[in-house]
């Protein structure tokens, strides 16, 4: 109780000596020889360690700027910059997740979770002793050799994130990874997904259409409206970490949940 | 076009009261010989037209064990089978693979593969065996073209039909076409694959058999044509029972060998993988009891 007590918010923001490891500037996206317009005039600037929650409704472009960051697709406009190189493709610094596991079925959890390794050449013991290592730190000691058809859909995510950790990527791209699970699975996820954040200490990108969930993890949440896609806003999320599921009873939490919304109350 | 068969899924069981199964199985197949044996015994059909079952038992002796001339024709067709199987099946998957990685090729094949489909392949026989004789070959031929086209078409079914965001979870890690095609989309793809089999199989022994028809010496459509000049009927019949048991044989081995390329599908199955990598690995992760 003591804890609730204390105020939630951060009081006096340190000044912000972080490098900027993501940028963009004035990007665009068009598809279907000119008939729409996924983005229009994106700006903004990630620094190293943030997480960033990407929030919108239907069609505003937040999946198409993922790919994007992820040199997936190339934009039409303006520049996408990694660490001061723009993105011409995909980069071993950068590693996406996706809504569905895109599990290998028939291969075990284990080369599921070394597929990065495998793709990369010779297996070694210690990527094998690396990934027993990664799926302790999802939760999931003692499934290293289950199928994926035998485990549940929230531990599916947990094998798809134990194998985006083991790209060794530093951003970490997740298009609404926990989308398709029961409310308390993602709950507890989120939860994790935090935790986890702090020991490999990486920068997210995090798609959702989900305020609560946005704001709950955020250090920014990107809004984005659409026709076409834009970068509305930016609410910043300065509530105190690590954060626990009590903090959306919480005042201040409900307030950037209301901001938010607000946003996109026009747009919806 | 549309692929041959059902992928393989795990094995329902359906709770059954009363008889069991077998018992089921037993009784009608009891009463459908006691109809089939008593119509010819108070000769409502000729024993001529049809032999009754005794008979047909009788000659099926005579041929396979008394005489034992039966099983030269059964190796003769089963062989002509299985080689015309392979060439057909691994020419059918061949090209679906090419058609599948290179989209040049795929369009100038579609226009051979469709008139291949809509030609009744059948009627080629008697070229083939113009072409290749009265030997084993020209079955052989046969069954392959015959069983080329399903193996073709699921085989490019199913590796088209790979998913979207497994494709980008590949591409996102710079995986290589190769490495794209060698861990997504042929694994992928096996489940059907594995479905055109069990089709491939039976066209393949059609294709033999009717390779025989039109030309041969040997093997049990030879014997089925022979004896059915002849009006032998029991013999016939006799001699189609081995070419039923020879379907059945063809058809498990198909099953066989689905339900172990493509085990993910069956829990059985990888249940007992999944516990055999755990007790060998033992020493990586410690022992830890889990279903």
């Amino acid at each position: 109780m003591a804890e609730m007590a204390e105020p939630d918010r951060v009081t006096a923001p340190a000044i912000d000596t972080r490098e900027t490891i993501i940028a963009s500037d004035d990007l665009g996206m068009v598809f279907a020889a000119g008939s729409v317009v996924a983005l229009e005039e994106v700006n903004f600037e990630i620094k190293q360690g943030d997480f960033i929650s990407l929030i919108g409704p239907s069609g505003c472009g937040k999946s198409t700027l993922l790919r994007i960051v992820a040199g997936l697709l190339t934009p039409t406009g303006g520049t996408l910059s990694v660490k001061g190189d723009q993105v011409t493709g995909p980069r071993p610094d950068i590693g996406m997740m996706f809504q569905k596991p895109t599990l290998l079925p028939w291969k075990s959890v284990m080369e599921n979770v070394m597929l990065p390794k495998t793709l990369g050449g010779r297996v070694t013991k210690a990527d094998k002793e690396e990934a027993v290592a990664l799926l302790q730190l999802v939760g999931l000691e003692g499934f290293e050799f289950s199928f994926p058809g035998q485990l549940s859909g929230g531990m599916q995510q947990r094998v798809a994130l134990a194998r985006l950790l083991n790209t060794g990527a530093e951003i970490l791209l997740l298009d609404e990874p926990f989308g398709a699970l029961d409310e308390f699975t993602r709950e507890r996820l989120n939860v994790e997904l935090l935790r986890i954040q702090r020991e490999v200490k990486a920068t997210i990108l995090f798609v959702t259409h989900n305020i609560q969930e946005a704001v709950f993890l955020a250090d920014e949440v990107f809004v984005m409206t659409p026709r076409p896609g834009r970068l509305t806003e930016i609410v910043n999320v300065d509530l105190r970490r690590p954060r626990e599921i009590a903090m959306t009873k919480n005042p201040d939490f409900n307030q950037r949940v209301f901001e938010v919304r607000d946003i996109l109350g026009g747009t919806i | 076009m549309s692929t041959q068969g059902t992928p393989s899924s795990s094995d329902t069981t359906d709770a059954q009261i009363g008889f069991p199964h077998w018992a089921q199985h037993l009784l009608v197949f009891t009463i459908f010989i006691a109809i089939w044996e008593m119509s010819v015994q108070f000769n409502w059909v000729s024993a001529l037209i049809l032999p009754s079952p005794f008979a047909v038992v009788v000659a099926w002796w005579d041929l396979a064990i008394s005489r034992g001339i039966i099983w030269g024709h059964f190796f003769t067709t089963l062989t002509e089978v299985l080689v015309g199987f392979i060439v057909g099946a691994s020419f059918g998957i061949g090209v679906a693979i090419l058609s599948a990685i290179n989209m040049t090729f795929r369009r100038l094949v579609s226009p051979y593969m469709v008139a291949l489909q809509v030609t009744p392949r059948i009627a080629i026989a008697p070229i083939i065996v113009a072409w290749l004789g009265f030997g084993m070959e020209p079955k052989m031929a046969i069954a392959a073209i015959i069983c080329f086209f399903p193996m073709f078409i699921n085989a490019l079914t199913g590796l088209m039909q790979v998913d979207h965001e497994s494709l980008e979870m590949f591409e996102s890690m710079r995986a290589t076409k190769w490495q794209i095609f060698r861990h997504l989309q042929l694994p992928g793809a096996l489940p059907v694959i594995m479905a055109g089999f069990k089709t491939g199989i039976s066209l393949a022994l059609i294709g033999a058999i009717v390779g025989e028809f039109v030309s041969a010496s040997e093997g049990i459509g030879v014997l089925i044509q022979r004896f059915s000049f002849q009006l032998l009927l029991p013999e016939a019949f006799a001699s189609l029972i081995m070419l039923t048991a020879m379907g059945l044989l063809l058809y498990g081995l198909a099953t066989f060998a689905d339900r172990h390329i493509v085990f993910w599908r069956h829990a059985d199955l990888v249940n007992k993988i999944s516990r055999r990598m755990r007790a060998k690995n033992a020493g990586l992760t410690g022992i830890k009891p889990h279903a």
